[in-house]
């Protein structure tokens, strides 16, 4: 990604992010506002995964399409045991970070 | 069931933003999330109303609701509808996000390349003293900050290549490429109801950024064509765009359509697509009569929009308000509540040569036949035949 200007910048004012917080207009859809808040944060973040996949998809096509890897070798590949070790290690701390309000 | 357009398949052009690899995988995520907006959470809310929501309301009030607002009170609460709306909305939001950072990057160059395509042209005629009316200006339509109007750099025209680019994702490509089904849907109806009508002399009221118009350029290829529009960033937008496409020889004026100072009857197609919407209660009457006074002997004037709430179940009215209240379209809900013939008659046709049809645009390979409360290729049309010299027009 090529990124001069922050995300919501102002073209005028580069360095000059939109204000903050829910537009004034911001219809409630629900009785509790923060359902509504919880619907928008977890839509954004399905957009932002598919965007993240699609990216990954790009990165494995690329990378087979120049015989790097092989399209099968990541669908075939199987962690040897240090892997298989290292990445219990890392989804265990990845699970304690994102379900850390759950505790 | 098909899947929305990719992104990549829309229409090129030299105004379109150049967008990378992350904003094509967002949009394309947008489309998709709109088509099961459409397509799955759409038919969940009409299966609650019709299991739950109608019931409740009978056993409350003895009786069925009478419109859309009583529809709306007994849906408030039901979590097929709510679910429905924050999808929705949320979607809408994510597409806007999207478009701004994918022009705002790129605000200077859009306008470079726009001064470079109009320089010199004298068919964009900007008026530097005109204001839009406040009904436009005070409005961030379809939740696109500045709507139509704003101008955040000289000459700026990034919030038009916002709204082309995302448009696409918005409806899924269900326009076609250039977005022009509309334009193609008006065009098809006089071909097949009117095959004989010529008009030398067309005018579209409110073209935006003209996606609309061209289809009228490419069926009438004799014919002179003015587009106006109150929106400078989106005339010069449509202009440079037009011209981008070899399209060199349409107008785009900045004017008001309910005072557009065009000589009168000068004109014998009088059109709109999706605009009247976008007016309001005091300019609608005043564009009719505009158009009364524009259209020469035996001329046209007609109109697409999404079909009256006249006549719908209160249910379907429902749905279709959704834009109105939550899309930041003000005028939508008293727009479609309105009797557009019985108006177009107090503008000065007659009224035996007022009417309703349907528009349908020839079906692009990826559209999606199914009605999905707004989206598909179909509009609603009201128009009138200006009568030549009291006597009947001649088809």
């Amino acid at each position: 990604m090529n990124h001069s200007l922050p995300i919501d910048a102002d073209p005028a004012q580069p360095g000059v992010t939109a204000a903050p917080g829910r537009r004034p207009d911001s219809p409630q859809f629900t009785a509790d506002p923060m359902v509504d808040r919880l619907y928008g944060v977890t839509l954004a973040l399905v957009a932002e995964l598919a965007v993240t996949r699609t990216r990954l998809d790009t990165l494995e096509r690329v990378l087979a399409g120049r015989g790097v890897v092989g399209e099968a070798d990541i669908d075939q590949y199987r962690a040897d045991e240090l892997a298989q070790e290292q990445r219990s290690q890392l989804q265990a701390e990845y699970l304690a970070r994102v379900l850390r309000a759950l505790d | 069931m098909r899947y929305p357009a990719p992104w990549q398949t829309i229409g090129r052009h030299a105004l379109l933003p150049e967008a990378g690899h992350d904003d094509i995988a967002r949009l394309d995520i947008v489309a998709q999330l709109n088509a099961h907006v459409a397509q799955r959470l759409g038919p969940a809310v009409r299966e609650a109303w019709e299991r739950r929501g109608r019931n409740l309301w009978r056993m409350r009030h003895g009786r069925e609701p009478i419109d859309r607002r009583e529809v709306a009170v007994a849906m408030e609460a039901e979590p097929a509808w709510q679910t429905y709306s924050l999808v929705r909305r949320n979607t809408m939001e994510i597409r806007q996000q999207a478009g701004r950072d994918l022009v705002g990057r790129q605000a200077s160059a859009l306008r470079e390349r726009a001064r470079e395509l109009n320089a010199g042209a004298r068919t964009l005629r900007l008026d530097p003293d005109f204001r839009p009316p406040r009904y436009v200006s005070a409005v961030d339509q379809h939740l696109m900050r500045g709507g139509y109007t704003r101008e955040q750099l000289e000459e700026d025209v990034s919030n038009p290549a916002n709204y082309d680019a995302g448009l696409y994702a918005t409806i899924g490509g269900s326009g076609g490429p250039w977005s022009n089904a509309a334009g193609r849907a008006l065009v098809a109806w006089l071909q097949r109801e009117q095959p004989n009508f010529l008009p030398r002399r067309i005018l579209d009221l409110g073209c935006g950024i003209g996606h609309n118009t061209l289809p009228l350029r490419a069926a009438f290829p004799q014919a002179e064509i003015v587009a106006i529009d109150v929106a400078a960033p989106m005339l010069r937008y449509g202009h440079a765009r037009a011209r981008s496409l070899g399209i060199t020889d349409i107008e785009f004026v900045q004017a008001d359509a309910a005072d557009t100072r065009l000589a009168s009857n000068s004109f014998d197609l009088v059109f709109t697509t999706m605009v009247l919407h976008e007016t309001s209660h005091q300019a609608l009457p005043k564009i009719f009569a505009e158009t009364h006074r524009l259209l020469r002997s035996g001329g046209l004037t007609l109109h697409l929009e999404q079909p009256t709430y006249r006549g719908l179940e209160p249910f379907e009215q429902f749905m279709r308000d959704w834009d109105g209240r939550f899309n930041n379209e003000p005028f939508w809900g008293a727009l479609h509540e309105s009797n557009l013939p019985a108006m177009l008659e107090r503008a000065g046709f007659d009224k035996t040569r007022v009417f309703e049809s349907r528009c349908v645009a020839p079906a692009w390979q990826w559209a999606d036949q199914q009605e999905d409360f707004g989206r598909a290729p179909a509009w609603y049309a009201v128009g009138a035949w200006q009568a030549a010299n009291g006597l009947a027009a001649l088809r």
